[in-house]
């Protein structure tokens, strides 16, 4: 009898614990982030400039149906999103799979090097692909000693080419980032499980599939997320490697979102039901994400 | 006991953080410098500006050799009669002030500004239109406006009243390498009060026989295409503030032009600065046309010193009011509504950037900035012989071509207007037509500057 | 004998890994590479594509040490991001324990809707974030420089998704041996996840190191200055210097590396090797 009170008043306290190890991190949440979202909301459902705004529906909301510039930045937008993170999250998974090997020599050389690009300064990055890129940079150059071109091909300068240049990018960048999530992750799982699978006479390729992969999952899901909601939000690569350009070709929401706070007629009550839209997709992907991905009941 | 100690660091540390997001409290500055030991003192809540009574002025600048180094020699002439001034420059690049100012104005609070800042030319109209409650109007300031030329009082005018006090001209000049000139045959004296057309005769020509441009440009946010129908006292926005793409004749004839000269190759399109500086340091293009700042960046290639000459810029065929002169870049000093000290503000912009020729004789050798204020330019420092545009008087020429420049009217468009042509022209040079390209511009930035 | 050849066996199995590894590392480097030879170069050597080192470094860090603020920029950066990193820690991997051992289906909940929170775009709420720390009056401290960056979901769901792979037998021989809740959390939960506390502070410092838009907006003094925007001042001016510029990128870049450097070790031992 005693015992079994006792007992009730333990798993009480478990639970008071369980809600009350969450509460900092969700109350700051609330305040820095929902609050702020809940007065763009508002924001998005007026118009007008500074103290002068005024609630007009969603105007706001229809205008983006007629702004070509802004469907233009969604199309280019889901295009890195589509091409750009599946390469990505691929080659950082291979990569920290090859680095986990125990018999691999020289790991933290090569582990240090493949995290380098994401702490290498944006500004020295955005400098140096710009002048690799250039119609009389370093690629250019290559391509044209190797005969595969006759004279420098302007990348930065056409469409097609350009909106290569970012993927490419991007996938420099980034990684190194998420092969250190993987790596992490890996390190978690007992090393006996791929002994195991070894001795099972498992090669390579069936470990990576049949063991890695799906104990990876939730990192996979997570990474998952992570590129979407970065991809979708896209803007340093977009503004400093070629301003949106040629011809907006390369912009993203993001960077359009920011030009019209910061670099056009300011415009908040727009620019927040753009942000809404993008918030929308981004949840809508993510969604779709953990129901697809999560196997846990 | 390692763990241990991180442990309840990191517990003291959170605590910290939650009592500060209470928020609102008193005795949150004094946790925020407590926590700052010395990155932001227990000052840290007081406000930006100067007190009320105070001697000294904040102000925000971008430039440590140019606009900075300006406002501390004004600075310290002032204090010299006026004891006790001091001002504090922040360094805030033009980007980072108009953020500020947006978020601070959207916010409704301009606590965080600092007491005059140093606004763009090109910028200020959308700035002054959308958020007229964050500047001080200087009706009251000691200063002769006709000391400064038209159009750049115009930048920081609306309705008749003034806001700024200008600063650094933006008068356009066209730069060339004489070398590359002469041995294709050509003078700096054939290439000066030409017009366009001429010019791509004789970039062609060049391109022939030395294989290098007459000209580069910028194919996003370059400013060729505005200087040139500037030069015409034009724009792509009429004077009713309208967009002005379709049917603007002088803007047809400028694309037409620029079209021309990227499709001869006496232009070569680039994609951003750094592309648009190593054409120049690379020797890859012989000639420039841009705002005279650009003059402190040529200066930077010592090897090509005495090289370069400068002259007027070409004007626009068949424009009845074309002109050799335009305006691009350029600055003003504007008194922010969150100073405190309106009339000490006043005062000091007035007595030095407003009136002082001495003031502008003294910045120009540390500086090269060349004043705004007419009657600097007659003055002798001004006509010194400069040895890297082999030994001409640029300062005086250019103080000179900037009384010529036609007047246009500014508007808040202005990086609109630009985009949208910009884009224009990268379409037609891609093949698509020129009517429906235009008439895409035209669409872009009548959706831009209705609500 | 044969452990000696089935080590040489294994190693000639790897060469295409080495191989592989050596091209990536490559790549991965050489904007690294550029950026310490630039940082020796002049300006117009840059500007012109020098790619080998130059002579011109002394020089260049003179110039930036003149001009800017170098050292009060460096430790305002490593007070902001260590302070930052540090509260974020605590705060998300408490939270991320939280929701992954006490799961429930109210938690998960929960958990979905926090994930929301970092799907706007910054620029939408900065405005009114704005507005909050100035009524606050937090605009222009420590505090309000680092506290939208503490509590971040992508942390929470880090440490919740690692929390998975702790053993739960552990939380309970700890019950048993009378342990309470806070104190499985820090003698047990936190010695154990070494790794992706390793990791997770190496992503926060990173990203709180980097931070610039909303620190730009609520810092108003020169005495707040941080590398980012040491670094902004030197592309802002009308000329802008290369040697000089990739000077303080590379003093900007520096120590993100050596903290990855040093705690990369820790998060590649990971849980195996700190339970037994």
């Amino acid at each position: 009898m005693n015992s079994k009170k006792k007992g009730m008043t333990l798993v009480t306290k478990q639970r008071a614990a369980g809600w009350a190890f969450l509460t900092p991190a969700t109350l700051m949440i609330a305040i820095m982030s929902f609050y702020p979202m809940f007065r763009a909301f508002i924001l998005s459902l007026q118009t007008g400039t500074g103290k002068n705004m005024k609630f007009t529906g969603i105007s706001n909301y229809t205008r983006i149906l007629a702004d070509k510039v802004f469907q233009k930045s969604i199309g280019n937008t889901f295009l890195y999103l589509i091409i750009q993170v599946p390469i990505m999250l691929i080659l950082a998974i291979l990569l920290a799979q090859l680095l986990n090997n125990r018999d691999l020599k020289l790991k933290g050389f090569f582990r240090t090097c493949v995290f380098l690009p994401c702490a290498t300064s944006l500004v020295s990055y955005a400098l140096i692909f710009r002048s690799l890129f250039a119609t009389d940079g370093l690629i250019n150059s290559v391509l044209v000693n190797l005969h595969i071109l006759d004279q420098g091909y302007n990348f930065l300068g056409n469409s097609g080419s350009a909106k290569i240049v970012i993927i490419i990018a991007l996938v420099w960048r980034w990684t190194g980032y998420n092969m250190v999530f993987y790596l992490s992750a890996l390190q978690n799982i007992e090393y006996s499980v791929y002994e195991a699978a070894k001795i099972d006479g498992a090669n390579g390729w069936k470990t990576f599939w049949g063991i890695t992969v799906p104990l990876l999952r939730p990192t996979i899901i997570m990474t998952f997320i992570m590129s979407i909601n970065g991809t979708l939000q896209l803007f340093d690569e977009s503004v400093n490697l070629t301003k949106g350009g040629p011809a907006n070709s390369t912009i993203t929401m993001s960077h359009y979102i920011y030009n019209t706070c910061f670099i056009n007629v300011p415009n908040f009550g727009y620019a927040a039901a753009m942000s809404f839209l993008v918030f929308i997709m981004v949840a809508v992907l993510a969604f779709i994400n953990l129901k697809v991905g999560d196997t846990r009941d | 006991m390692k763990k241990k100690l991180l442990a309840v660091l990191l517990t003291g540390a959170m605590a910290m953080s939650l009592v500060a997001c209470g928020g609102g409290s008193g005795d949150t500055s004094q946790d925020s410098a407590a926590a700052s030991s010395d990155a932001s003192s227990s000052e840290a809540s007081s406000e930006a500006s100067s007190s009320e009574g105070g001697n000294k002025l904040t102000i925000w600048a971008w430039d440590q050799t140019f606009n900075i180094l300006s406002m501390q020699m004004a600075a310290d002439q002032y204090a010299a009669d006026h004891e006790g001034f001091e001002v504090e420059i922040i360094e805030t690049s033009s980007d980072d002030c108009q953020t500020k100012l947006t978020t601070c104005a959207n916010a409704g609070d301009y606590s965080t500004m600092a007491d005059i800042v140093l606004m763009q030319d090109n910028s200020y109209q959308k700035y002054l239109s959308s958020y007229p409650d964050a500047f001080t109007d200087l009706s009251n300031i000691n200063i002769n406006w006709d000391d400064f030329g038209a159009l750049k009082q115009s930048y920081s005018m609306k309705d008749g009243v003034h806001y700024g006090v200008p600063f650094d001209n933006g008068a356009v000049i066209a730069c060339y390498r004489t070398d590359v000139l002469s041995e294709a045959g050509y003078t700096i004296a054939d290439l000066t009060d030409i017009t366009w057309s001429r010019f791509i005769e004789i970039g062609k020509d060049v391109h022939e026989k030395t294989g290098k441009y007459l000209l580069s440009s910028e194919a996003n946010g370059g400013d060729t295409l505005m200087m040139m129908i500037q030069s015409c006292g034009a724009n792509f926005i009429n004077d009713s503030g309208q967009a002005y793409i379709v049917g603007n004749e002088v803007g047809d004839a400028c694309i037409d032009l620029y079209v021309e000269m990227i499709q001869n190759d006496v232009i070569k399109l680039v994609n951003n600065w750094d592309e648009y500086i190593s054409t120049i340091t690379n020797g890859e293009t012989a000639g420039i046309v841009n705002g005279n700042w650009i003059t402190a960046t040529l200066m930077t290639t010592e090897d090509q010193s005495g090289l370069w000459e400068i002259t007027n810029m070409p004007s626009v065929d068949g424009v009845a009011s074309a002109t050799n002169y335009a305006n691009n870049g350029g600055s003003s000093w504007y008194i922010t509504s969150n100073c405190k000290n309106v009339d000490l503000a006043m005062d000091f912009l007035a007595s030095t950037f407003g009136s002082s020729t001495d003031f502008y004789d003294a910045i120009l050798p540390n500086t090269g900035a060349i004043a705004c204020y007419l009657p600097a330019g007659e003055s002798a420092v001004y006509n010194e012989p400069n040895a890297y545009f082999n030994d001409q008087a640029i300062f005086s020429t250019i103080v000179g071509y900037s009384a010529n420049i036609p007047e246009f009217i500014s508007n808040p468009y202005h990086y609109e207007a630009r985009e949208a042509v910009n884009t224009a022209v990268i379409n037609i040079v891609n093949g698509t037509d020129k009517a429906a390209a235009l008439q895409e511009a035209q669409e872009t930035l009548e959706f831009k500057m209705s609500e | 004998m044969t452990e000696k050849k089935n080590k040489s066996a294994i190693q000639r199995r790897l060469v295409p890994t080495y191989v592989f590894l050596t091209i990536v590392s490559l790549i991965s480097v050489f904007p690294l590479y550029w950026m310490i030879s630039a940082a020796t170069n002049t300006s117009t050597e840059v500007s012109r594509g020098r790619i080998l080192p130059g002579t011109h470094f002394m020089e260049n860090f003179r110039n930036l040490t003149a001009q800017q603020p170098l050292w009060r920029a460096l430790g305002n950066s490593f007070f902001y991001a260590i302070l930052t990193t540090v509260v974020c820690l605590l705060v998300c991997s408490i939270a991320g324990y939280g929701f992954e051992i006490y799961h429930d289906k109210a938690k998960d909940r929960l958990f979905s809707i926090l994930l929301l929170a970092m799907m706007v775009p910054q620029v939408a709420t900065m405005v009114p974030l704005f507005q909050m720390f100035s009524k606050a009056k937090l605009l222009n401290t420590a505090v309000g420089f680092i506290l939208p960056m503490i509590s971040t979901p992508f942390m929470i769901m880090m440490f919740r998704q690692n929390a998975r792979a702790f053993p739960i037998d552990i939380i309970e021989a700890a019950r048993i041996d009378g342990l309470n809740e806070v104190q499985i959390f820090f003698r047990m939960f936190f010695p154990t996840m070494r790794s992706t506390y390793a990791a997770a502070g190496v992503i926060t410092f990173m990203n709180a190191w980097n931070s610039y838009l909303w620190p730009k907006v609520i810092m108003t003094d020169n005495k707040s200055l941080t590398m980012p925007m040491l670094i902004a001042n030197l592309i802002t001016g009308y000329v802008t210097d290369y040697g000089m510029l990739m000077c303080g990128v590379l003093f900007c870049s520096i120590p993100t590396m050596v903290v990855f450097f040093v705690l990369q070790k820790q998060f590649a031992e990971g849980i195996t090797g700190a339970v037994k």
